[in-house]
């Protein structure tokens, strides 16, 4: 039994694919169990019965077809016409064109490939450091997790059966958090080079924003339709992806056709593989359900420690470490299930949890040895890793202190759904 | 390789191409026409909600298929930073031998279960043949075991230059 598990686990820091790793976990399970292997075809194919899903592939979709676009350079210039006024404002735009393009393309990686190529140089040219640029643009490419409609979220909201739109409004104030923190920090490093960027011109807005004008009404269509319960979160999602895909395809017509079946593929080969270990993970989750898992942790941990306070402590620091190893969307389905009846026991409210974990897992994109943020912004602007690393910290330590923030301070996560 | 093998690749990535397209296009028409039915006719199909929610699976399935070929799928991906290349692709040929196992496994009990289906005339969206909808499992799962053995074996026997073809 325990030379299986450590066997598996080998296997996936060898770098089996963690479907298949999850998969056996939980055939292995049933096969002890006695319950027929069959099982294990019918609970992936039960992710059929999941409400919401279909959000996750359309969202996906909508995000890469903008990422394929000029949208990314839109966006820079109507931050940059709105914010580029005050002193240290290329800072803010990095940090809020950032967080605005990951919310809508799900933290994958992609924002910075597409804004950090436009934001690095500008900066460098705009008399930053070169140090501050890099730990900026890297950490800046996983911030806009908590805003919605962030596929993060999504997929908390369907494993934890959670309502989705009260997520979509928890993560707004924390999300605000790191960003201020981020943008305060930013201020302080570059208290000496205080140039504005240039005065604040009416007529610049004018322009970005009517260069903007087609994807200008997107945030009002996804969070004003969901907020406002007209819409529920797939339909938003569907709207959102066939707008997308009519206004930069056949409108504004920068994505050609004959691309446009590569982007689909790229966007489905990354829900392909979220959704894939999904399926594994609901068959191992109900396995260890039915094997009474999470009540015998609870125990275990209940023993461990008696109050909440401490719990939260002891669930921080096992989020950062599992956010250094796993990425995101594994933990969220591997982990979320068997936590979510511990965290009930302390009385976390759900909400407040799927924001922790999410906020705690942020900080995985950056931590070494396999945040991804740090491969990707060392692959794309060609310096070494540890130089990436060394640049990031700053702004790592900034946003534990948020998560920490963010942790024990519940009324931030549950004050504007009216949970608290 | 032979170019069999060669063009095999190139049509079998088509072919996902072709189904993602035509999934992916299918269910955002589907989903905004039940909007735009129940606004502004206050009607519906009743079978729409399932069927959107059957062509995610297919989604994830094909998704996950293509993700095996374009070698996607989510991995831990510690080593490969720290240790020597023959190393790497060493612990490759083990990782990917064993996911290939895995899914067949895996596929044996999707047929089983799709048999099963077969036997006792289960049906989706109202009187469909649920078995047609959950083809897609074993297929996958096949294709899937099928892959990474692929991927296995090239690790083993290409040179680092062959890595292109590794993909095919």
């Amino acid at each position: 039994m325990i030379l299986f598990s450590v066997l598996l686990i080998l296997l996936a820091i060898l770098g089996a694919p963690l479907f298949a790793v999850i998969a056996t976990s939980a055939m292995l399970g049933f096969y002890r169990g006695e319950t027929d292997l069959m099982n294990m075809a019918l609970e992936v194919q039960s992710i059929a019965d999941l409400p919401f899903l279909a959000a996750i592939p359309l969202f996906t979709f909508a995000g890469y077809v903008l990422s394929e676009s000029n949208a990314p350079q839109r966006l820079v210039r109507v931050t940059n016409a709105l914010l580029g006024w005050m002193p240290g404002g290329l800072a803010l735009v990095c940090l809020a064109a950032c967080a605005f393009f990951t919310a809508f393309t799900g933290a994958s990686g992609v924002t910075i490939i597409a804004l950090g190529a436009i934001l690095y140089p500008a900066l460098k040219q705009d008399g930053y450091d070169d140090r501050f640029n890099l730990g900026l643009v890297t950490s800046s490419g996983s911030l806009g997790l908590l805003f919605a409609p962030s596929l993060p979220l999504i997929l908390y909201g369907v494993v934890a059966e959670v309502p989705i739109d009260s997520l979509f409004l928890a993560g707004i104030l924390p999300g605000l958090v790191m960003l201020a923190m981020l943008s305060g920090w930013s201020f302080w490093v570059n208290r000496h080079n205080r140039k504005p960027l240039a005065d604040f011109s009416i007529r610049e807005v004018g322009k970005a924003l009517r260069e903007a004008i087609w994807e200008l009404p997107l945030p009002f269509v996804v969070l004003g339709g969901i907020y406002s319960g007209f819409f529920a979160v797939s339909e938003a999602a569907a709207i959102t992806a066939l707008y997308v895909l009519i206004v930069e395809v056949l409108i504004l017509r920068e994505i050609p056709l004959r691309k446009l079946p590569e982007v689909m593929r790229q966007s489905m080969v990354l829900v392909g593989g979220i959704l894939i270990i999904l399926g594994v993970s609901l068959a191992s989750t109900n396995y260890m359900i039915g094997a009474g898992v999470p009540q015998l942790l609870f125990e275990y941990i209940q023993g461990l420690v008696s109050s909440p306070v401490t719990f939260l402590i002891l669930l921080l620091v096992f989020l950062l470490i599992l956010g250094a190893i796993l990425d995101i969307f594994s933990a969220i389905v591997l982990v979320v299930p068997l936590m979510l009846p511990i965290a009930a026991g302390y009385e976390i409210h759900p909400v407040h949890l799927g924001i922790v974990f999410l906020a705690a897992m942020q900080l995985g994109y950056l931590t070494p040895p396999v945040g991804l943020n740090l491969f990707i912004a060392s692959y794309r602007f060609e310096k070494p890793i540890m130089q990436v690393y060394a640049a990031t910290l700053p702004f790592l330590l900034i946003l534990l202190l948020s998560v920490v923030l963010i942790t024990f301070w519940p009324a931030l996560s549950l004050w504007l759904p009216g949970l608290e | 390789m032979s170019t069999f093998v060669k063009r095999l690749g190139a049509a079998g990535r088509i072919a996902e191409n072709v189904v993602l397209v035509f999934l992916l296009s299918g269910m955002m028409l589907l989903a905004v026409g039940q909007i735009v039915l129940r606004e502004l006719f206050d009607t519906g199909f009743v079978w729409a909600d399932e069927l959107v929610k059957l062509m995610v699976l297919w989604l994830a399935m094909v998704g996950s298929i293509a993700a095996g070929r374009d070698n996607r799928h989510i991995r831990i991906d510690l080593l490969s930073h720290v240790l020597p290349e023959r190393l790497v692709r060493m612990s490759r040929v083990l990782v990917d031998l064993f996911a290939a196992g895995v899914c067949a496994v895996i596929t044996w009990h999707a047929w089983r279960y799709l048999q099963l289906e077969i036997e006792f005339e289960d049906t989706v969206l109202i009187d469909t043949p649920a078995w047609i909808a959950h083809s897609i499992m074993p297929l996958a799962f096949a294709l899937l075991a099928y892959r990474f053995a692929v991927s296995a074996l090239a690790q083993l026997v290409l040179s680092p230059a062959g890595k292109d073809e590794a993909q095919t």
